[in-house]
């Protein structure tokens, strides 16, 4: 299984040097591509004695892949970084864990959609998408007193909502 | 003649266009960049039946009923059958973006009669949803292009993911997969070096500034396109708010005033400027495509004052259009060279606006 992709802490290389540091009781993660672990002293492997160099080179051997590959369409998160496009629609679960953040930076730290959903939306996330956002439409259709405007999203919430008849103690 | 009152009411003074565009992708598919030419061109076909023959059956007019007796037909433009030229011509005209009037995969557009409205099929996105209208209609632009993405939405299934939205292959279209957008004449805030403000405060906002055509051309000249950046965390009505309500009027009432306090301290200097451009534009026999860009904008300053009552605002927002240089080699045939080129297009701005 190979390790996770991780850009290295200053470029967008791969790290290939993973370090934990303890500064005052604070845990600290490193993590350094070749280039920026060479400026800060740490030997490499082309610079280590043969003996110390095999055994590293194994291990950057499954720190440096080219990433996961989604799989739905196998497209790599090397193939995003050089394009900057991604592959498919299930390509956003495939990277969420690295692509997440890119997309809450490029986004003012937006990390979540809150605008229309489709219209043929219905599973049960898309119903809930859509409940929620009427239901801050409603809010700010009431504190603007557009009351007419409040009524149909009430209408509208209330066809989202499960019916009466499908409730089980039978109120209204 | 101009009516100043009519400009300023449409803002078309300030405001040369604006346009909203939606970006969608139909689930199942891999997206552009990744889908095979096979693939693309089931999108195509799933996207062109899905679409319909018209504007009505395409969700622009009637309701999204079909045979209203008022639609247009939708002209379908096949991109990778068509001659370098023509594609060029499309991108001219803001129907298509630069980057899909390139290349050789299987793509097409659909335009309406009154080139307002282009559906692109395999831009970056599947399908690239795009209403223009001339001068501050962005409301009317924004229900236009709601109500297609409702149409389509409604026999398409559309990719979409609760935590992230609409998903696009570029992930800073997600969320919304809107961008709204004006196309701005600031000749005023340029010549009083006010544009810098004008662009720092755009970027406080999240706002893109761009050149003529927008994305990869430079705002060097006086016309910029502002749009949004933040796709996600944001609602369409909330940035169609922010945009007709707060952005657009912010940017037309400083360049009116500085237009304003132009004719009041350099009254001469500027008038200097708006004659020069008329005349030069009336009277050269070689026209570069800069130095023409340069003297209309001149010319429609003046216009926009009113020191030029004989040409009418629709006559200089047709010209930008017709002089760029694909235009020029439609109109005419012949034009092989630059002077060739500089030659018609001196000759186009003679014709339309009058020799003296």
């Amino acid at each position: 299984m190979a390790a996770p992709f991780r850009p290295c802490d200053h470029c967008a290389k791969p790290a290939v040097v993973h370090n934990t540091v303890i500064v005052n009781g604070q845990m600290n993660e490193v993590h350094l591509c070749e280039d920026h672990a060479g400026a800060a002293g740490i030997q490499m492997p082309g610079q280590a004695p043969i003996h110390q160099l095999l055994g590293q080179l194994a291990q950057v051997a499954v720190t440096r892949p080219r990433g996961p590959a989604c799989p739905e369409c196998g497209h790599t998160f090397h193939d995003f970084k050089t394009s900057g496009l991604l592959g498919c629609p299930a390509c956003y679960d495939a990277f969420a864990s690295t692509v997440g953040p890119v997309i809450e930076r490029s986004h003012g730290g937006a990390s979540e959609h809150i605008g229309n959903v489709p219209a043929r939306a219905d599973d049960a996330n898309q119903r809930a998408a859509l409940l929620q956002q009427l239901l801050r439409e409603l809010e700010t259709a009431v504190s603007a007193e557009q009351y007419e405007r409040a009524a149909q999203l009430r209408d509208r919430i209330k066809d989202l909502r499960p019916t009466t008849a499908a409730r089980i103690d039978g109120t209204p | 003649m101009t009516d100043l009152t009519a400009m300023m009411a449409g803002d078309r003074d300030v405001v040369m266009s604006c346009r909203v565009r939606l970006a969608r992708n139909v689930s199942g598919f891999p997206f552009v960049g990744r889908a095979t030419h096979p693939q693309r061109r089931e999108v195509l076909e799933t996207v062109r039946a899905a679409a319909g023959p018209d504007e009505a059956s395409v969700g622009l007019v009637g309701g999204g009923r079909v045979g209203a007796t008022t639609a247009e037909s939708l002209a379908w433009v096949d991109l990778a059958a068509l001659p370098k030229r023509d594609r060029q011509l499309l991108w001219e005209r803001h129907l298509i973006s630069r980057q899909f009037a390139e290349g050789d995969s299987p793509r097409a557009v659909a335009v309406t009669p009154d080139e307002r409205f282009s559906l692109m099929v395999n831009e970056e996105d599947h399908v690239r949803i795009q209403v223009l209208r001339t001068g501050n209609l962005l409301r009317e632009a924004f229900d236009a292009a709601v109500r297609v993405d409702a149409t389509l939405g409604s026999r398409l299934d559309f990719a979409f993911h609760p935590k992230w939205g609409y998903l696009t292959a570029c992930p800073t279209n997600v969320g919304c997969g809107i961008r709204i957008g004006v196309m701005v004449h600031l000749r005023a805030l340029r010549v009083t070096n006010e544009i810098e403000k004008v662009k720092r405060a755009a970027k406080e906002l999240h706002l893109a500034v761009r050149g003529f055509h927008g994305e990869g051309s430079e705002a060097t000249g006086d016309w910029f396109q502002i749009s949004n950046q933040r796709t996600l965390g944001v609602t369409e009505t909330g940035l169609l708010e922010e945009f007709a309500g707060r952005i657009v009027p912010a940017v037309v009432a400083y360049e009116r005033e500085a237009r304003r306090v132009l004719l009041e301290r350099q009254r001469t200097l500027l008038e200097d400027r708006v004659f020069r451009g008329i005349s030069l534009l009336r009277s050269a026999r070689l026209l570069g495509l800069d130095e023409a860009m340069k003297q209309l904008s001149s010319v429609r300053l003046g216009v926009c004052l009113g020191l030029i009552p004989d040409v009418a605002l629709d006559t200089l927002n047709r010209l930008t259009i017709q002089l760029q240089s694909a235009h020029l080699r439609a109109g005419e045939s012949g034009i092989e060279s630059d002077d060739d080129e500089r030659a018609a297009r001196a000759r186009v701005a003679r014709t339309i606006l009058g020799e003296q």
